[in-house]
């Protein structure tokens, strides 16, 4: 893209660039100061005294959750259901987004789908409806309960059938004039072609995936079974005591340990943090849609 | 002739033999501690702590507690589910019970879920476990407890639970404060509101924040449904004017009526208010983000709570401030110099059994074996909370024996091998107390200010220990002036179920309000009229039916 | 019209999704019954007594109820605008950064937040607002008195969707961010022969190219117009603010806590699922009325 040289143009680029920082500082702080408090002193932590730097610099919380098994055993199993999860998520979404984003003249029943996703998308039975379902699956405790639980990516079939409906209808005509089945240009052109809502929504999926902790507490029995965040979701408690039992008491001063949550929160991150960089060059550098005007 | 003889020996002999084998089956599976002669297989939940760590090889099936309850008594537990204790565990007791998947026993810890599982009639009938099975020590415990427990578990006539019967202490609301800044500024201890206020005055001229109050989301008093273990309240300052918000207890005609609306209310209300407005309570109450903090960073010199304060966030506390002294005192007292704090029910958990599970006398079995045998257990291999289907039974005077024993072995009067004959079996932790002590006491055994202390030996001794010297103490020591009250009932009726949310939030919203000075004090009145209006009058009469 | 062998190809292509969809969303649907019971789990989700609309007789009939419509609508429909315009302008603004390596960075930092859970955000905005936090340092600085933020109802529904815009915006943000790559720079080029200024760029090239995208999100959104945030408003709010910042969820959470009410919170989710299901169709025939064109 060619840059004008005008004043204003270079004004308006600085003052971007420095309303843009800011931005990027302000939202930075939140994950900096976790990061301070969990190599912070925990009684330090608790009096609430640290702010923007650690308070008495130590590395106990980490040492602590390299010990700790059960964190790791999470992090595998949110691992693997992020795999599982997202890949099967791909699939289903372009093999869905294909058929919705023909017009009804091409597939007549087009509306009737597109109006069954976006009513599913709304209206949900409750919790324990859901529960029994999953549970006449035989699907507690398994893994593919928390790959499959919350049902069809509704929403990222939506952004991708509404890409691929903005593609030049030249490109599929070309393709079938050569005698292309619908397989063959959803995989082999569509899909090529539209790499950065896929890699939107394989993010979405994959965030999704990653963050969600409440099926994990409703549909694994055991805390060995947990993914990570249901895992870290049991510590980071609020402390209201009235009405605690004994055993909540005790335990109490053990989970009150800010600097060892704040540890735990700040490592679950960290896959989060690795692959948005990996994923962000297909939204920078995109596929031009070049190839059309032969 | 020698024929009949025969028949009839052989006859009688019959007769014995099968009455005799009557009486040794019946004696048999009437035995609070029998073995099953086959495996009783029993699936439960489990309430567990997140950070539990096990001994290698040890899991929640195959730990210290399940092997001592399959060799006793040939009971396998399975266990269903684990939650994290707290609102988790709730949430799934609440799935469980919401998609009719209740394991066949659990412990429930709020009354609503125990009521829940009555009215949708899921829960297998205990009456004749418990009278045919229970232990004579459980049966002594539940009889010394009353009525307050046996109605909380009792339905149309019928056992549907076993209760809990915690210690009383935990229903005391203390005042704990500074010591160390009080002798710094020449003060006593303050006994009335009076003095209170003085000294809040004097710890807020030092930079201090004043009284502490509740955090965001924090209760401003214990109530009946929550009516113990309220830490940064003001329980104290409304049971020194005979103000029992919250609570439902005897009107002036001899009827229930429910404590907030009462003219009592008002006044604490107005000196609260008064207090505020003058800076002598945390400018932040109802809105910090967490109200130990204060404390913790000596921001603060005065706070309302339990016991067991050496729990937590005393300790870090004084890892922050070795010299921080916080000490707990009775007080306010009322007009008459008494002491009249409201005090909660012993039973707030609850262990049930589902409906049709063939051997609810097992349940029962099990809770006698916790009662005969916890003081055996190693605690250092598992928590006591691991425990399955635990319902916490202690003697009452639990507390009042510890720390008498405690001071008793400190001034060096008795030994800690006096404490091992059978009299106190039934005071589990006691043994393993007498005999930390003095790891982590100091000299002069008789002063309790924190400099006569050594946390650092023995943190989870020293929580233990300063929580019973410097935290149950006071309560001993006042009982002389103590009146205590008590709710009329602690848990919800029919019409509560539907109202009750709109009332406690009016009232929750109407004396925050009133206290932080948005809202003038009048407006309790509208308050007391819109309560009984919108549902509070029809609850009242529901409380009378109630407790007939 | 597709030949008849092509229209079975989509078929096959549309049914392991909409067989997933049928197990797991359409069968648990039919719970949606419970909200017209009084729900016994012995008697099962079809079996319990019908009661018809008592459940939302009751609703309506409680005294806030009024006001706590009003508070969920007002909330999140500034959290819808909010979210869209900050996301979309940022996406902008973003895409005028000549620095690629900075362009990177800002982009990945931004859209942090939206990992915290609210949990954990909730103290931190407590205590920046706190009464000696930094907020009100800076304010003091400049001769003001210190607020109480967190007390006052007539500001706590801006904090609720301020913080709500600044935690999800950089995530939004991805969407349009994508989009805006999609549009084919040629059309670039050749405005800048024609010397087109910056701003008539935006104006007939970036924003048409990505205006199916804004509309879409747009419209999606609609249908979570009941939905104002459970849990950041439950980690944030206080009795103080119950006047503008209880919402249908917070209140169906403390009538909750005494008996579970599962006819009532299925009734509630009926009634928000309805609501936004209505916008959405109001939404999509308005456009498809006047401009002509499916929104999806």
């Amino acid at each position: 893209m060619k840059r004008e040289n005008t004043t204003s143009s270079k004004v308006f680029d600085i003052l971007n660039t420095i309303i843009l920082t800011l931005i990027a500082i302000v939202c930075i702080l939140p994950i900096w100061y976790t990061l301070c408090v969990s190599l912070s002193n925990k009684s330090a932590a608790a009096a609430g005294i640290v702010r923007l730097w650690p308070v008495g610099l130590n590395f106990n919380s980490y040492k602590e959750i390299m010990g700790d098994w059960k964190f790791f055993n999470s992090f595998w199993i949110s691992i693997k259901r992020v795999v599982l999860g997202a890949s099967l998520n791909f699939i289903v979404t372009v093999l869905m987004a294909y058929p919705l984003s023909k017009s009804p003249k091409e597939f007549p029943l087009r509306n009737l789908f597109m109006w069954l996703l976006i009513f599913c998308m709304l209206f949900n039975g409750g919790l324990v409806p859901w529960y029994q379902t999953v549970r006449s699956l035989g699907l507690i405790d398994n893994i593919w309960a928390l790959v499959l639980g919350n049902s069809v990516p509704m929403f990222n079939v939506i952004l991708v059938m509404n890409y691929f409906r903005n593609l030049p209808k030249e490109i599929e005509e070309a393709a079938e004039i050569d005698g292309a089945s619908p397989w063959y240009i959803l995989f082999k052109i569509y899909i090529p072609l539209s790499v950065p809502v896929l890699a939107t929504v394989t993010l979405f999926s994959i965030v999704y995936h990653w963050n969600e902790f409440f099926n994990g507490l409703i549909l694994m029995t055991r805390a060995e079974h947990y993914p990570l965040q249901t895992y870290i979701q049991q510590m980071v408690v609020v402390i209201n005591t009235a009405g605690m039992s004994e055993e909540q008491i005790k335990e109490l001063s053990k989970l009150s340990n800010r600097t060892l949550n704040a540890a735990k929160i700040f490592i679950a991150m960290i896959p989060i943090l690795v692959i948005y960089p990996y994923l962000q060059r297909y939204f920078i550098h995109g596929i031009t849609l070049g190839s059309l005007k032969e | 002739m020698a024929k009949k003889v025969l028949n009839v020996l052989l006859l009688s002999m019959f007769f014995i033999g099968v009455v005799s084998t009557n009486s040794i089956s019946v004696a048999q599976s009437v035995d609070p501690f029998g073995k099953y002669s086959e495996p009783v297989v029993l699936n439960i939940a489990m309430s567990v702590a997140p950070t539990l760590t096990l001994p290698p090889g040890d899991n929640l099936e195959n730990d210290q507690y399940t092997r001592h309850i399959k060799d006793n008594l040939n009971i396998i537990i399975k266990v269903a589910w684990q939650a994290a204790s707290g609102d988790n565990y709730t949430q799934k007791v609440n799935l469980a019970i919401a998609s009719n998947n209740l394991p066949d026993a659990m412990t429930v810890y709020t009354p609503a879920q125990l009521r829940q599982m009555v009215k949708f009639g899921q829960l297998e009938d205990l009456t004749e476990a418990y009278n045919k099975y229970a232990s004579p020590a459980m049966k002594t415990m539940m009889k010394k407890a009353g009525k307050l427990v046996s109605s909380a578990v009792t339905f149309n006539g019928k056992m549907l639970a076993i209760p809990a019967i915690n210690v009383p202490e935990d229903g005391y609301h203390l005042m704990w404060i500074r010591k160390d800044w009080l002798d710094k500024l020449g003060l006593k201890p303050p006994r009335t509101i009076d003095e209170l206020e003085k000294v809040a005055k004097a710890f807020v001229d030092m930079g201090t924040i004043g009284i502490s109050g509740p955090q965001s989301g924090g209760l401003l008093y214990a109530n009946f449904l929550a009516a113990t273990n309220n830490t940064f309240g003001f329980d104290p300052i409304f049971s020194a004017y005979h103000s029992y918000p919250g609570f439902w207890i005897k009107g002036a005609d001899g009827n229930p009526v429910y404590g907030s609306i009462l003219p009592e209310t008002k006044k604490a209300l107005a000196k609260l208010r008064d207090l505020y407005s003058k800076g002598l309570i945390d400018k932040q109450m109802g809105i910090r983000k967490d109200s130990a903090e204060p404390v913790v960073s000596g921001k603060s010199g005065i706070f309302f709570g339990p016991w067991w304060m050496g729990y937590w966030p005393l300790p870090d506390a004084i890892t922050n401030d070795p010299k921080a002294n916080w000490q707990a005192y009775a007080a306010p007292l009322d007009e008459d110099g008494r002491w009249t704090p409201h005090l909660g029910t012993p039973a707030n958990s609850f262990t049930v059994v589902r409906k049709g599970y063939e051997h609810p006398e097992a349940v029962v079995k099990i809770l006698n074996l916790l009662i005969r045998d916890e003081s055996k257990f190693d605690f250092t291999k598992g928590g006591i909370g691991l425990y399955p289907l635990r319902v916490p039974m202690a003697p009452l005077d639990e507390g009042e024996v510890t720390v008498k024993a405690g001071k008793a072995v400190l001034a060096g009067i008795k030994k800690p091998e006096d404490y091992d004959v059978p009299q106190y079996d039934i005071y589990k932790l006691l043994r393993q107390d007498v005999r930390n002590i003095k790891e982590v006491k100091l000299k002069p055994y008789d002063r309790m200010d924190i400099q006569y202390w050594n946390p650092k030996a023995n943190m989870t001794a020293w929580s233990r220990w300063y929580s019973l010297m410097v935290g149950c103490s006071p309560i001993y020591a006042a009982k002389s002036i103590t009146k205590p009250v008590y709710s009329l009932i602690y848990y919800p009726t029919k019409t509560m179920e539907t109202k009750w949310a709109t009332l406690k939030k009016l009232e929750d919203e109407t004396f925050m309000k009133i206290i932080m000075g948005v809202a003038p004090l009048d407006s309790f009145d509208k308050f007391v009229e819109d309560w009984k209006k919108l549902g509070g009058d029809e609850i009242t009469a529901e409380v009378k039916e109630e407790i007939k | 019209m597709k030949s008849k062998e092509v229209v079975k190809h989509y078929y096959l292509m549309l049914l392991p999704g909409y067989i997933w969809l049928f197990i797991f969303s359409i069968i648990p649907m039919f719970g949606i019954v419970i909200a017209f019971e009084d729900y016994n789990p012995i008697q099962g989700i079809f079996h319990s007594q019908w009661i018809g609309l008592d459940n939302f007789k009751f609703m309506f009939s409680l005294s806030d109820s009024r006001i706590i419509l009003f508070n969920t609508i007002f909330i999140s429909i500034l959290k819808i605008a909010g979210n869209l315009i900050t996301a979309l302008i940022f996406a902008l603004l973003l895409n005028e950064l000549p620095f690629i390596k900075l362009k990177k960075w800002i982009q990945t930092v931004v859209y942090l937040p939206h990992f915290l859970s609210w949990v954990i955000l909730a103290g931190i905005l407590l205590d920046i607002f706190a009464y000696d936090g930094p907020i009100n340092q800076i304010l003091f600085s400049f001769g003001n008195k210190p607020i109480l933020f967190f007390a006052r109802p007539d500001l706590f529904p801006y904090l609720v969707v301020g913080s709500d815009v600044w935690k999800e915006f950089g995530y939004s943000a991805i969407i349009y961010l994508a989009a805006l790559t999609g549009i084919d720079p040629s059309l670039y080029e050749a405005s800048a022969i024609d010397g087109a200024t910056r701003f008539q760029r935006l104006r007939y090239i970036t924003i048409p190219g990505i205006k199916s995208t804004i509309l879409l999100i747009t419209v999606l959104s609609l249908g979570n117009v009941l939905n104002a945030g459970f849990d950041q408003i439950f980690n944030l709010y206080n009795p103080l603010v119950y006047s503008t910042g209880d919402i249908i969820d917070t209140w169906v959470y403390r009538t909750g806590l005494l008996s579970m009410q599962y006819g009532l919170a299925t009734a509630v989710g009926l009634l928000k699922s309805v609501v936004g299901f209505i916008l959405i169709t109001l939404s999509y025939f308005l456009a498809y009325k006047f401009t002509d064109y499916r929104i999806f």
